[in-house]
């Protein structure tokens, strides 16, 4: 019997690349450490990729939402600085009585039961702190005009640190605009948003919040909130609503790669415009003789006032809506 | 708003929304950032899936109960095609609605009325072969009492999606 050497030999020739070739592709998975989770992220261009997960106590997972990597902001507190565009002097909501109640909520919801929601998330290296604080507050009457898009409010946020505000990269900047001024999608998809972006050099956490005022149906709780200084001027009570809202997400997912869940939903939206029980306002709580007339509703109070907020998901058990913690 | 007023006012901006997609100079770049939904995007959103869903039942009284017995759908190049000739395509055992997404979603309300806008991908098979795709919709929804109806949609591809290709809820992780 004759045997075919040459085909033999091809044979075994291909079996030599084929095995060389999975080999060559081993290193090519991802590299996965005892007790570490991986994870798929977007990759921004229509795909994810894979990344390995934390090794820690800061990170809870299984509760509704995904850890996918990033960094929390950690800081105790976290500095929010404000940019009220626009012209905070006029009529209606767009006074210096919406900035003066805006700014007490900014200087006392840190440390809050509510806020504390927000320590159940963390990264690799710690959890949130659950305390947060006005940095600081500066006016731009308009210097991007009236009808602003995502770059002019970019410009607006990098023209404020020369103005006034310091470059920091631990911070949320909130552009908060008048009734008057229009940005493209707010009313007709959004209230608010946050984002992040490199800016003079540096990674900044921006947010938009426009006065609610402008589009009360689609943006505002009700027309007479516990803070409103007249029946139907409700727009404070509606800004605080979306600042707790984008100042959470922005804490917690500040560079778009941390918290969200499978639907790419942050632990703010999980809840949005979603209250929880309130209570019927009284002046013993702190609401104004205008709320208190409307019979406005009101789910939280500190500082000696009352507020309307969203609740926030609370990253533990099975994870839910939570007002406070605990 | 008269019924012919809010069909001329759809029409302008279907009109408007088609000739901008052709002419508009300037493609802005994809900016990241994650969205406060409004209170109207969080209802459309929720009726335009209750729409889907019960298609994807193939449950044509509920679909019938949430359109205006005037309901129409246009597309480009091709006649409008009437409500009750749709719902029976849909809802027959040749289309197979697998899985839907809906993303970029607006809403411009109009009292009565709301036109809402949105994105749509979808997993499906007519007669056996792929019919997923990406999809611009315009909605016109109509108030009836407490309950929204809708009464027009223009639906256009913009683009093919692999039968294989798996739906990401959100392609780019952040809308």
């Amino acid at each position: 019997m004759k045997f075919p050497l040459g085909k033999i030999l091809l044979v075994f020739l291909f079996v030599v690349l084929a095995v060389n070739f999975l080999i060559a592709q081993k290193p090519l998975q991802p590299v996965q450490e005892p007790g570490q989770e991986s994870h798929q992220v977007p990759d921004g261009a229509g795909g994810s990729i894979q990344v390995a997960g934390p090794i820690g106590e800061a990170v809870s997972t299984g509760h509704g939402i995904n850890y996918n990597g990033g960094p929390v902001l950690k800081g105790s507190p976290v500095p929010i600085y404000v940019i009220w565009y626009g012209n905070w002097n006029g009529t209606g909501s767009n006074t210096q009585t919406t900035v003066g109640t805006v700014e007490t909520w900014l200087k006392t919801v840190g440390n809050t039961p509510y806020e504390h929601i927000n320590t159940t998330y963390g990264d690799n290296t710690g959890n949130v702190s659950g305390n947060l604080t006005l940095g600081g507050a500066i006016f731009d009457t308009g210097s991007q005009g009236t009808r602003l898009s995502n770059n002019r409010l970019s410009n607006i946020v990098n023209r404020s640190f020369t103005n006034g505000l310091p470059k920091d990269t631990n911070g949320v900047y909130v552009v908060i605009s008048a009734s008057n001024i229009s940005e493209q999608g707010f009313c007709s998809s959004f209230c608010g948003f946050h984002t992040a972006q490199t800016l003079s050099g540096t990674n900044i956490k921006w947010a938009f919040v426009g006065n609610v005022d402008r589009c009360p149906s689609g943006c505002e709780i009700q027309t007479t909130g516990p803070n409103s200084p007249a029946t139907n001027v409700g727009g404070a009570d509606g800004i605080i609503n979306v600042l707790t809202h984008e100042t959470e997400e922005a804490i917690t997912d500040p560079d778009l790669n941390a918290w969200f869940d499978s639907s790419g939903q942050e632990d703010a939206d999980k809840c949005n415009f979603n209250f929880g029980a309130t209570l019927t306002c009284t002046t013993a709580v702190g609401c104004t003789p205008a709320a208190v007339t409307a019979g406005a509703k009101f789910n939280q109070t500190f500082g000696g006032h009352a507020y309307m907020m969203q609740q926030e998901w609370e990253n533990a058990g099975t994870g839910f809506c939570a007002q406070h913690l605990p | 708003m008269p019924h012919g007023a809010l069909k001329g006012l759809f029409s302008f901006m279907v009109a408007t929304a088609v000739l901008a997609a052709t002419q508009e100079p300037v493609s802005p770049k994809l900016t990241p950032t994650i969205i406060t939904a409004t209170k109207q995007v969080i209802l459309f959103t929720g009726l335009e899936r209750q729409v889907l869903q019960a298609i994807q039942k193939k449950d044509k009284s509920a679909v019938e109960a949430m359109t205006t017995d005037d309901f129409q759908i246009e597309m480009p190049d091709a006649d409008p095609l009437a409500g009750p000739d749709w719902l029976d395509s849909v809802a027959s055992r040749d289309f197979t609605l697998k899985s839907f997404v809906l993303r970029q979603m607006s809403v411009a309300d109009l009292g009565d009325a709301a036109v809402v806008k949105y994105d749509r991908i979808q997993q499906a098979t007519f007669k056996g072969k792929n019919d997923s795709g990406e999809f611009f919709v315009i909605d016109l929804w109509k108030k009836s009492g407490d309950s929204w109806r809708l009464a027009n949609r223009y639906v256009a591809r913009i683009a093919q999606v692999p039968a294989s290709q798996k739906i990401q809820p959100k392609p780019t992780g952040k809308e």
